[in-house]
C-alpha cells in the first residue's frame, strides 16, 4: 500500500514496481552494499550469501507457482535438479559458456515442469500438487536408472568451472557476482511477471479458478504456466548450485529439501516476492544456526544421534512451517506491512 | 506358470497392504477434507509404538498390541489437538501445508529420539509361508490381506451408512456449512486423526511384522500414495480394488519388466499409473465427481 498523498496518475505510474523516492534510495542503498560485500564481509559469511542468492532465484520462482498461482509444488527440488543436471552436463560434455548453460538449464527444468503441469488440464485442486510429488520420484529414478554415461548415475557429475573472457569464475567472490548478477536479473523479471498479465491471471485463478474461468481465463493454461515459469527459475537456481558446489549428485534434491523451500515462502509469505527473500533469509539462517551448533550438541548430549543435524533441521523447519500456519498464516511481509503502515499513520489508531 | 500366479497373488496382497495406509490417506479426507502428507511418518511412529511396547517394555504381544493402538490413537489425537484444531476455519490449503510441515517435523522427532539405528521388530505373524501346492504365500501378507478387506468394508459402511460416518462425510464436503448444521468439524476432525493413526499403526505391523525398523520405513506412505487417488480419495470400498490392480502391476513389472531393463521400473510404475489416472480419470475409480460454484 502506498503511503497517503501518493496518487499514481497514470497506468504507467499505477505499475511502477519503484514507486516513492526513499524506495529508490534504499533499493540503491541495497544493491551498492550488496556489490560491497565481498570487501565488507568474511568468506564464511560471503558463502551463506552465496546459497542465499540461490535460494532465493529457486524460492521467487516457488513464490510464483504457489503464492500468485496457488499451485502447491513439492517438486521444486526435482526442478532445480534437472537445471542442476543440464548445466553439468552441457558445461562438462560440450563446453559451453555459463551464459549459455544457465539458459539452458532453466529452459529445461521448466520443460519439465510443463509437462507436469499440463496435467492441469484434468486435474484440480491440490491433486495437481501430487502430480509433483511424482515428479521428485520420477526424476530420482530417471538418474539412478538411466546409463550413468547420461547422467552419471549415482556417482554424480563433476561441474567445470563456469569461464568469461579467459577468466575462470572461482572462488567465493567471483561466485558472488555471477550469483548475484543472475539472481537480479531473475528477480528483477519476477516483479514483471508478476504485474504483468499473466500475473494478474495467476492471482485470479489463485482466488477462485471456476470464476478465473468464467471471465475468460485459459485456467489449464495458466496453471501449466505458472509451473513452467516457477520450474525456470529453480532450473536457472539449479544451474547456479552445479557451478557453485561444481558437483551435482541426486541426494542433493530430495522431497526434503523441496519442503525447504515451501518453509521458506511460507514463513516469508505467499503472495509477495519481497516476503519470499525475507523467507529465504530466515531459513537459511536458522539452517546455517542449526547447522553449526548441532555438532556441538550431539558432543555434548550423548544419546541423541550422529544424524541430529539433519533431524533438528527437520523438526524446526517443522515446526516453524506449522507454527507459521497457526500464529501468521500471511507471512512475515504481512507483519511488515502492519508495521510500515502503523508508523506511517502515528499517531493515528487507524 | 505357477511362478506367475504365485507374482500375481503376492502382487495383490502387497497392493492390500498399499491400501492398508492408503486407507489412513482416505479416512483422514474422508472426515476433514485434509490430504495428509504425513501419513508414512505417522507409519512409521506407529512402527516404533510397537517396537517399544513389545521389545522395550517386554509386554507380550496380546498386552502390547491393543496397548500400541490405544497410543497410536493418542499420539493422532495429541497431532489433530497442537496442529490443526486451530486452522479450523482457515483454509484447507493451510490445513494441507500444516501436514506438509508435519511430515518433516515429524521425521526429524523420530531421527532425534530413536536415531537411525536398524532395531529388529517382532515377529506377530507367523514367519512360515504358506504353502499351496508348488506356491508359497508369505503369511504376514495374507492376514494382512484379511485385515484390509475387513477394515475396508467396515469402515465403507461405516461412512456411507451410519449417521455419524455421513456426519463426517459432510464436514469432508465443506468445513462452515457443516459447522452451520451443528455438526461438531472438531469432533469429526480428531476422530479422523486417530482412525488414521491406528490405521497406520496397523499397516506398520503387517508390513514391518519379523523385520527390521528403520525411520526409512516411512516410505510405504508415499508408495500408498498412487493406491488412494487410484481409487479416488472418496472412497474406501474402491481402496481393495485399486490396491490389487497397482500390486498386481507393480509385482509384474518388478519380476518380469525389470530382469529385461535392469532398472528398478517397478518402483516408479505406481506413479506412473498415478499420472495417467489423474490425466484420463481425475476423480480416480470410484471418487466422488464434484459440481463447483461460484
Amino acid at each position: 500500500m502506498d503511503p497517503s498523498g501518493i496518487f499514481p496518475t497514470s497506468y504507467r505510474a499505477d505499475r511502477r514496481v519503484v514507486r516513492t523516492r526513499w524506495q529508490a534510495i534504499a533499493l540503491a542503498l541495497f544493491i551498492g552494499l550488496m556489490l560491497a560485500a565481498p570487501y565488507l564481509a568474511s568468506g564464511r559469511i560471503i558463502a551463506v550469501m552465496n546459497m542465499m542468492m540461490i535460494s532465493a532465484v529457486i524460492a521467487v520462482g516457488l513464490q510464483i507457482c504457489t503464492g500468485y498461482a496457488g499451485q502447491i509444488n513439492l517438486g521444486q527440488a526435482a526442478f532445480m535438479g534437472v537445471g542442476a543436471y543440464t548445466a553439468s552436463i552441457l558445461a562438462s560434455k560440450t563446453g559451453l559458456t555459463f551464459l549459455l548453460t544457465i539458459p539452458l538449464a532453466g529452459l529445461s527444468a521448466a520443460l519439465f515442469g510443463f509437462l507436469f503441469g499440463l496435467t492441469a488440464a484434468r486435474i484440480k485442486g491440490f491433486y495437481l500438487a501430487l502430480t509433483t510429488i511424482a515428479a521428485q520420484f520420477i526424476f530420482h529414478f530417471a538418474v539412478l536408472n538411466l546409463p550413468s554415461s547420461w547422467m552419471g548415475g549415482s556417482n554424480g557429475i563433476t561441474v567445470p568451472p563456469a569461464e568469461i573472457f579467459g577468466f575462470r569464475i572461482i572462488g567465493e567472490t567471483a561466485q558472488f557476482y555471477m550469483n548475484f548478477a543472475v539472481a537480479l536479473i531473475m528477480i528483477a523479471g519476477a516483479f514483471g511477471i508478476v504485474r504483468s498479465r499473466f500475473g494478474r491471471a495467476f492471482v485470479a485463478v489463485r482466488d477462485d479458478d471456476v470464476a478465473a474461468g468464467i471471465m475468460g481465463i485459459n485456467v489449464a493454461a495458466t496453471k501449466a504456466n505458472a509451473f513452467l515459469i516457477g520450474a525456470f527459475y529453480a532450473g536457472v537456481g539449479g544451474a547456479l548450485w552445479a557451478y557453485l558446489i561444481r558437483f551435482v549428485g541426486v541426494d542433493q534434491f530430495t522431497l526434503f529439501n523441496s519442503i525447504f523451500f515451501v518453509a521458506m515462502i511460507i514463513v516469508g509469505g505467499m503472495g509477495s516476492i519481497v516476503g519470499a527473500l525475507i523467507g529465504v533469509f530466515v531459513i537459511r539462517i536458522i539452517q546455517e544456526i542449526i547447522a553449526t551448533v548441532g555438532p556441538n550438541i550431539a558432543e555434548s548430549v550423548s544419546f541423541l544421534g550422529g544424524d541430529i543435524v539433519f533431524a533438528g533441521m527437520n523438526v524446526i523447519l517443522g515446526g516453524v512451517i506449522a507454527l507459521s500456519m497457526i500464529v501468521e498464516p500471511k507471512g512475515l511481509m504481512h507483519r511488515w506491512n502492519i508495521l510500515k503502515s502503523s508508523y506511517r499513520i502515528w499517531p493515528f489508531p487507524y | 506358470m505357477v511362478y506367475f500366479v504365485n507374482d500375481i497373488i503376492t502382487g495383490a496382497l502387497i497392493g492390500l497392504l498399499y491400501s492398508l495406509v492408503a486407507m489412513g490417506f482416505v479416512v483422514i479426507y474422508r472426515a476433514s477434507k485434509v490430504f495428509n502428507f504425513a501419513q508414512g511418518e505417522l507409519v512409521i511412529i506407529g512402527g516404533f509404538i510397537v517396537w517399544f511396547t513389545t521389545m522395550q517394555l517386554g509386554l507380550s504381544l496380546w498386552f502390547s498390541i491393543p496397548l500400541s493402538l490405544v497410543l497410536a490413537g493418542l499420539v493422532g489425537y495429541a497431532i489433530e489437538r497442537i496442529f490443526l484444531t486451530k486452522l479450523i476455519g482457515e483454509s484447507v490449503f493451510s490445513m494441507v501445508m500444516v501436514t506438509v510441515g508435519l511430515l518433516i517435523l515429524l521425521r526429524g522427532l523420530v531421527l532425534l529420539l530413536f536415531g537411525p539405528a536398524v532395531r529388529p521388530f517382532p515377529i506377530i505373524f507367523p514367519l512360515k509361508p504358506l504353502f499351496l501346492g508348488d506356491m508359497l504365500i508369505p503369511m504376514n501378507l495374507l492376514i494382512g490381506g484379511i485385515i484390509t478387506i475387513v477394515a475396508a468394508l467396515g469402515l465403507s459402511w461405516f461412512f456411507n451408512r451410519t449417521r455419524s460416518g455421513l456426519r463426517m462425510t459432510a464436514v469432508a464436503e465443506d468445513h462452515i456449512v457443516a459447522s452451520s448444521m451443528g455438526i461438531s468439524v472438531k469432533g469429526s476432525i480428531a476422530f479422523a486423526w486417530v482412525l488414521g493413526a491406528i490405521l497406520s499403526t496397523i499397516g506398520a505391523m503387517i508390513f514391518l511384522s519379523g523385520k527390521s525398523l528403520t525411520f526409512l520405513a516411512s516410505d510405504i506412505g508415499f508408495a500408498a500414495l498412487p493406491v488412494a487417488l487410484f481409487a479416488g480419495l472418496e472412497s474406501i470400498g474402491g481402496l481393495i480394488l485399486a490396491g490389487v490392480i497397482i500390486g498386481i502391476v507393480q509385482s509384474l513389472t518388478t519380476n518380469y519388466l525389470d530382469p529385461l531393463i535392469g532398472g528398478s521400473l517397478g518402483s516408479v510404475v505406481p506413479y506412473i499409473i498415478m499420472l495417467a489416472i489423474l490425466l484420463i480419470r481425475p476423480t480416480g475409480l470410484f471418487g466422488w465427481r464434484t459440481i463447483e460454484r461460484v
